[in-house]
């Protein structure tokens, strides 16, 4: 009995050791179960562009192994030819940009043609292709019933210098193939999505005395002033409900985090510090906050709960852990690891967890930053610096996977979405 | 005895010193250096005292009579040389009548929301030290701009120096 209790204990001890991992930390690789899939060209005018873009969707998913190359044919019918008979499924498509742009596509298994979905797509303006092609995919994705990435279809909302002084709020699907200017003349910064929907945004405007927080309506242009602080005003974080928001202030002239009801506009101070607390982003259900302060004599990520005083350190590694983004309970941030005083640094970003003191690197050369969860925290968006060009990046978290898109605007200066 | 040991002193001396290296004469045609050309020109000589007054001199993105309050990179200490700024900046601000714009402004190495909390912090640092000599805190208001209003763009240490700064002026 003794023995076997021993052997009962020595189990258990093994099994806590060999499975008390980080479920957010584990690197999954199903090669498995992914679907071989091809896309088939059937557009009058063959258009690369298009292309391109269906297979971004496709390999950033984490849920296919597209074939790369651009086959052209018939989109009717269930003729396969015979160079895709190895793949599961091939999806025919046909894009039509004489006016507007109209798509229709057709899902086939690759083994006998047998249609699995049809569907067609229209949109007014030529400019927003990218969008039909992201929806196409998502609907592709949910029809073989693999998990969410209805992200894709989301906007992109940033704000880039132009001039000193000079800035504009700009909108972009996730692949800044489409780019539209929404906000322009003045300086006008840190935009924030301010619903899941995407309908409206936060800014901080400096066309007053002091920074002004504003929520636009991106549909009808409406614009209501939210609140206004000397020294700085940022919407860092907004509840998922849209009930609440993160904002960094500074009343008395140092940088401290606030939640504010959005309806009834009263403020509640979350931190109290000499130094400065800035960053702040809802985890753990939104009961606690994860932000960057310079309380130990250098920026790094803390956690505090939001109705209480207790603050702890949330990431032991780096010197200069300057800027991070959560989603429930899992937490990115961007380290500087080179110390030039003058000329790019390398900054790299790495993913945590609210809960744990490990770290996983995501990046490992460049100038890494801006990282941003997608809603369903599966995706990581960051900007990708070198000597030469800046690109916007995709992380999938669960698959490993990572995209890069070029990315013209060269002073960005805040990133959501 | 002691006569001689001193007699042998003295040759010894007057020996030692004929053995001495003629000190060359850098002014004059005996120059002993045979490779003369490779000095061309007398060597720099660097007054590291006059930093932050030759900003005063030259640069000043300041208006209504102040002047601007230049940082060093990651710091919003004001340091010693600034004091002649300071001290203008106090007679100034002491006679302004209307409210006084303090502006922070950082190089563009930061990031995000940082920067502007550290571009704010050195805000803070020259209202701080305007209130120690008499000012009245209302008087002030603090904006940040963090790296946004540059007053130089190109890509040397000179520049990024002008950037991370504090200006000051009268709200209009």
């Amino acid at each position: 009995m003794k023995h076997l209790l021993i052997i009962i204990l020595s189990l258990h001890f093994f099994t806590l050791n060999l499975f008390g991992v980080d479920a957010t930390l584990k690197i999954e690789k199903d090669v498995e179960n992914r679907s071989r899939i091809a896309l088939l060209d059937g557009s009058a005018v063959k258009n690369k562009r298009v292309f391109d873009i269906l297979l971004s969707d496709l390999k950033i998913s984490g849920h296919f192994i597209p074939d790369t190359t651009h086959h052209q044919g018939d989109i009717t019918g269930k003729f396969i030819p015979p160079a895709l008979k190895g793949q599961e499924y091939v999806l025919k498509y046909s894009m039509n940009q004489r006016s507007g742009s109209k798509l229709l596509i057709r899902l086939l298994k690759a083994s006998d043609g047998t249609q699995v979905f049809k569907k067609s797509y229209a949109v007014p303006s030529k400019a927003k292709m990218p969008f039909l092609l992201h929806k196409a995919i998502n609907d592709v994705n949910n029809v073989l019933k693999y998990p969410d990435i209805s992200w894709i279809n989301r906007y992109v909302v940033y704000a880039v210098y132009t001039t000193p002084g000079r800035s504009e709020i700009r909108l972009a699907d996730y692949t800044m193939t489409y780019k539209k200017t929404i906000i322009k003349g003045g300086l006008n910064l840190f935009p924030k999505w301010a619903d899941a929907k995407q309908r409206a945004i936060y800014y901080t405007s400096y066309k007053e005395l002091i920074p002004t927080l504003y929520k636009l309506n991106i549909y009808n242009g409406s614009k209501q002033k939210i609140a206004s602080s000397q020294g700085m005003m940022v919407c860092s974080d907004v509840s998922k409900n849209g009930s609440k928001i993160l904002l960094t202030m500074a009343p008395e002239g140092q940088a401290d985090i606030f939640e504010m009801n959005v309806a009834s506009r009263s403020k509640k101070r979350v931190t109290n510090f000499k130094g400065i607390d800035v960053n702040g982003r809802y985890v753990d259900n939104e009961s606690r906050i994860v932000f960057i302060s310079n309380r130990l004599g250098y920026p790094n990520v803390f956690k505090k709960s939001i109705n209480s005083a207790a603050t702890s350190q949330v990431v032991y590694r780096g010197r200069n852990n300057n800027a991070c983004d959560a989603n429930g309970n899992k937490i990115v941030y961007s380290s500087r690891e080179s110390n030039n005083a003058f000329g790019k640094n390398t900054f790299n970003l790495y993913l945590a967890t609210s809960g744990s003191s490990s770290t996983r690197p995501l990046t490992a050369t460049g100038t890494n930053q801006f990282p941003r969860f997608s809603m369903d925290g599966s995706i990581i968006l960051y900007l990708k610096q070198n000597e030469y060009s800046t690109s916007i990046g995709y992380i999938n978290l669960t698959s490993s996977q990572s995209l890069l898109f070029p990315f013209n605007d060269k002073k960005v200066q805040s990133i959501d979405w | 005895m002691t006569h001689k040991l001193l007699t042998l002193t003295a040759v010894i001396s007057l020996f030692l010193s004929g053995c001495g290296q003629t000190a060359p004469n850098l002014n004059g045609s005996n120059n002993n250096i045979s490779d003369a050309n490779a000095i061309s020109g007398d060597t720099v000589s660097i007054d590291e005292s006059n930093y932050g007054n030759e900003s005063e001199g030259n640069y000043n993105s300041s208006t209504d009579g102040f002047r601007s309050v230049y940082f060093d990179f990651g710091d919003y200490a004001i340091s010693s040389n600034m004091e002649n700024n300071m001290n203008n900046n106090i007679k100034v601000a002491m006679a302004a009548s209307s409210k006084i714009k303090i502006e922070g402004n950082c190089d563009e190495f930061g990031t995000d929301e940082y920067n502007y909390a550290l571009g704010l912090k050195r805000a803070k640092a020259v209202k701080d030290s305007l209130v120690s000599q008499g000012l009245t805190s209302g008087k002030t208001v603090m904006v940040s701009f963090g790296e946004s209003s540059p007053v130089c763009t190109e890509p040397n240490d000179s520049c990024y120096d002008r950037n991370r700064r504090v200006d000051i002026r009268l709200v209009k």
